[in-house]
Parts: C-alpha cells; sequence; structure tokens
C-alpha cells in the first residue's frame, strides 16, 4: 500500500473510492448561527478525537462528538437533528472539559437538543424526548417533580407503555417499582410547591403567550 | 452559623434518607439549616434540554429567595447545585429577562465542599464517637457536581478531594481509584437501560476490583443508579451509602437501621461484620 505520509508529493487528501459530499449551499450560515448562539468556538476544531475518547458512551451513538462538531462546521443540520447522539448524550461534560481547544462540545450537543425539540423532526429517541417534555410539563402543573407522579404520566403518553409492552421490560420495571415501593423510596404523595401560579406564569411568558 | 438549605426534589422522595441524615449530621456539628421557604424544582436535565430560559428562571426563583433570607445556600444534589451555579452565572450576564428580583451575588456551596473544609473537618473529628476504621471505601463524585469546572469551581476536577477528606475525617480507610468522576448514565435508564446498566456495573465493578467493600457518593441520582443496578444480582452487596449516612453512622453508638432500609443493596450484613452496627 502507498504510504502518503512518506511521500506528499503524491499524498491525495482523502481515499478516491470514498463518495464526497458537498457542502450546502448555504454555506457557514449553519455554523455561524450554531457559534452565535452558544458562544462556542466551532471552527477551532482540529478533530483529535479527544472528546469521543473521553465520552463513556460514545459507543451507543450514531455519530460520535467529534463528528457532531464537524458536521456543524459542514452544515449539516438535518442530519444532526436527526441523530440519536443528541438525544443520548448525558451532559457529563467530559468533552467540554477535556478538549484542548476549548470547543464546548456538551453545550454544542444540548443546544442542536433543544433545536430539534422545537423542530418538526421526529426525534430519533423518542422515549427520551417524551420523558424530557412530561417532566418540564409535571414541574410547570406542580412547581416540583414527585418520582411517582413523573413516572405515572409518562407511562400514559402515547406509546410508551405500549412500547414497554413490546420490548418485554414492563414487568421488570413494575417489578422495581414494587421494590421502591416496599422500601419505601417511593412517595405516592408529595406536598406541591406554592409557587405553581408564578412558574406557570413565567413558563407562559418564555412561550411568548400573554399573561 | 446558619446556612439556607435547598434539598431539591429527590431529597423528598427517592432520597429521604439522605435528607434526614443531613438534618442528623448537621445538628451533631451544631450548624443551623433552614430550608429555603416554598422551594421550586430546579429544572434538571428537562429544563435545560428543552429551554434555555427556563433552565435559567427556574432555579433563579430559589436563588431569589435565598437572597431575601441573606443565607448562603447549601446543596446536597450534584445537579441541584450545577443548574443553581449555571442559573447564577446566566443571571450576571443579563441575558434573559429573570421575573423575580435577584443578583446573583450569593454564594452556592456544594455540600461536600462545606464540609470538606479545614474547620468543619476539625469539627467532624470532635463529634466522632466510633471512628469506622475498619470499613475499606472507595469515593465517588459522579459528573455534575465537579464538571464542567468553569461552573462548579472545581479545580482538581479529575481528582476531586472533598468526599475523600470527609470518609477519612470518620475514620473510613479510603481507596484512591481511577473512577470517580466518571458518568453513571443520570436519568437515561428511562429510555435506554442498556446504557445505565452497562456504566454502572463498570463503576461498580472496578470499585470492587481496587479493594472497596461500600461506595461513598453525595449525589441522589449516583446512589440510586448505583444501588438499583444490584438488584436481583449473585455476588454479594456492595451497599452505596451517602456521605452522611457514614458521617451520622460514626457519630453515634448505633446508626439508624431505619435508613438503610431504603437501600436496595443491603448495607446491614457488610456494616454487621465490621461490628460497626
Amino acid at each position: 500500500m502507498h504510504n502518503s505520509i512518506l511521500d506528499p508529493e503524491t499524498a491525495t487528501e482523502h481515499d478516491p473510492c470514498e463518495q464526497r459530499e458537498l457542502i450546502g449551499d448555504r454555506g457557514d450560515y449553519f455554523l455561524n448561527r450554531i457559534q452565535g448562539e452558544t458562544g462556542v468556538n466551532v471552527s477551532a476544531c482540529y478533530q483529535c478525537e479527544r472528546c469521543t475518547n473521553a465520552c463513556p458512551i460514545s459507543q451507543f451513538m450514531d455519530i460520535k462528538p467529534h463528528q457532531i462538531i464537524r458536521y456543524v462546521q459542514l452544515g449539516w443540520r438535518i442530519r444532526l437533528l436527526k441523530s440519536s447522539t443528541i438525544w443520548i448524550c448525558l451532559s457529563c461534560e467530559m468533552c467540554s472539559t477535556y478538549c484542548p481547544n476549548e470547543v464546548g462540545v456538551a453545550e454544542i450537543i444540548n443546544h442542536l437538543r433543544m433545536m430539534a425539540a422545537s423542530s418538526s423532526i421526529a426525534p430519533k429517541e423518542k422515549n427520551l424526548a417524551v420523558f424530557h417534555h412530561t417532566f418540564l410539563e409535571e414541574l410547570i402543573k406542580s412547581g416540583r417533580i414527585n418520582e411517582f407522579r413523573l413516572m405515572r404520566a409518562y407511562y400514559s403518553k402515547p406509546d410508551i407503555l405500549y412500547a414497554k409492552i413490546r420490548n418485554g421490560t414492563l414487568k421488570e420495571e413494575f417489578q422495581l417499582a414494587m421494590t421502591l415501593l416496599r422500601k419505601g423510596r417511593l412517595k405516592l404523595s408529595a406536598p406541591k410547591s406554592k409557587a405553581v401560579k408564578e412558574i406557570q406564569k413565567a413558563y407562559s411568558q418564555t412561550r411568548g403567550e400573554i399573561v | 452559623m446558619r446556612l439556607s438549605f435547598y434539598p431539591g426534589c429527590s431529597l423528598e422522595g427517592m432520597a429521604n434518607d439522605y435528607c434526614e441524615s443531613i438534618y442528623a449530621v448537621f445538628k451533631n456539628l451544631g450548624i443551623d439549616l433552614v430550608e429555603i421557604e416554598d422551594w421550586s424544582c430546579c429544572g434538571a436535565t428537562a429544563a435545560h434540554s428543552l429551554s434555555e430560559v427556563m433552565s435559567v428562571i427556574l432555579p433563579a426563583r430559589n436563588l431569589a429567595a435565598a437572597e431575601k433570607m441573606r443565607l448562603d445556600i447549601i446543596c446536597p444534589c450534584s445537579l441541584c447545585f450545577n443548574r443553581l451555579r449555571f442559573s447564577q452565572k446566566m443571571i450576571k450576564k443579563k441575558i434573559f429577562h429573570i421575573p423575580w428580583e435577584v443578583t446573583g451575588n450569593i454564594r452556592v456551596l456544594d455540600m461536600t465542599r462545606f464540609l470538606a473544609k479545614p474547620s468543619i473537618i476539625q469539627l467532624i473529628k470532635q463529634c466522632i464517637l466510633k471512628p469506622l476504621d475498619s470499613l475499606k471505601v472507595v469515593c465517588y463524585y459522579g459528573c455534575q457536581m465537579v464538571r464542567p469546572p468553569k461552573i462548579t469551581g472545581y479545580a482538581d476536577y479529575e481528582n476531586p478531594q472533598t468526599l475523600d477528606l470527609i470518609s477519612s475525617a470518620a475514620g473510613a480507610q479510603v481507596i484512591d481509584w481511577s473512577y470517580k468522576s466518571t458518568c453513571c448514565g443520570a436519568s437515561i435508564g428511562i429510555g435506554r437501560r442498556e446504557i445505565v446498566e452497562s456504566l454502572s456495573k463498570r463503576i461498580l465493578e472496578k470499585a470492587r476490583q481496587a479493594g472497596a467493600e461500600a461506595v461513598v457518593v453525595s449525589c441522589p441520582l449516583c446512589q440510586s443508579n448505583l444501588d438499583i443496578v444490584q438488584k436481583n444480582r449473585p455476588e454479594p452487596p456492595t451497599p452505596i451509602f451517602y456521605v452522611t449516612e457514614l458521617l451520622r453512622l460514626s457519630f453515634t453508638d448505633k446508626g439508624n437501621p431505619q435508613w438503610f432500609k431504603m437501600h436496595v443493596a443491603d448495607p446491614v450484613p457488610v456494616l454487621k461484620a465490621k461490628g460497626l452496627l
């Protein structure tokens, strides 16, 4: 095999068999938008893959953290928002902490998740997206989160219970809930915060509703 | 000394034992904890996944309440601590309109860092009745308490020390290990159980390899992940203690077995074998 490192004259930049994709006709619009909204210098990335190596769950991701940054540079918005990475990222901040160029990888992934949540693209990890929405709904409803109420609301969302029955994990989760109940860790009721009205008002205001 | 206390939602439910042990320990130390009046949820992962504004204004409400009391906030839950600090930083940037009167100038202290201050360590050493010198533990910090350092203020995020200092003050043999701040999987278990299991099992495995008989944590979510993953496992359980549970155990002749009933990985056999219960 031809060693391109030893012979820079004949080295080609990429494998000629590999299919190359064109940068979108919107140029660096997406890159600039993300950089402006998050304050992260995405262009500083030199693909050392430190983030992917630090990530505890990179093996479960379809687009690895360093690829996320590259795709942002290339402006591949749809592909990013359709990925499961943006939903399964744990925000453990390993990537951002160890990046030699101080690229906030976790901040970018989190921002993409927010963009995906408000876009019309169906989330790849539906369970997680529904869980986040349910959590926020419960929070707005009662000011504090009670695990039992949260899980009850989550399971009554369309398709969630059905999916659990189909993949056979329902029994296991029910047993877990019973164990926790027996151990006294699952409280069936909890005091609501008196601040519910204040929070509801603030929430409506952030959504541009008139209160 | 008086401090305002922000328990967070977990401490009302899943981690009720943590809450009670914190109150007991601070009573022993002679430090007044005043629960923030009418506190509300910090928004946790959901708020910062879905709406940046909500992730700033939800903690801001609690910061405002604490500012009214003029007491520094002490925060036992790592994620709450992280969210409060994040919100404080954003309030000072004045990007979003906050519906409550808040300056963000109050101090938000992570509970373990408060307890690991030299003066408090002295105080802890004075309170000890029964040193835990036969117990070998490793300390597990999780992610949100130490990272990102720009928000949490931990300079030693690679090798944090607070829990180690507190546990060794309680007399336990603290073992050094490499998985102090590796993520346990957090709330992803709701949608992708296999991810949380692979991460938590690996952490437990490494703790056992290091020779630990128990793990000391300070985060309610880390505790429940590491605890629940041991359900129906053939190996002898590795109990996951909250740091305050251990402290309280060393402060009294008899620990409170009521708290230990809430653990899935039963700590009673280990403690009995060591003559600590």
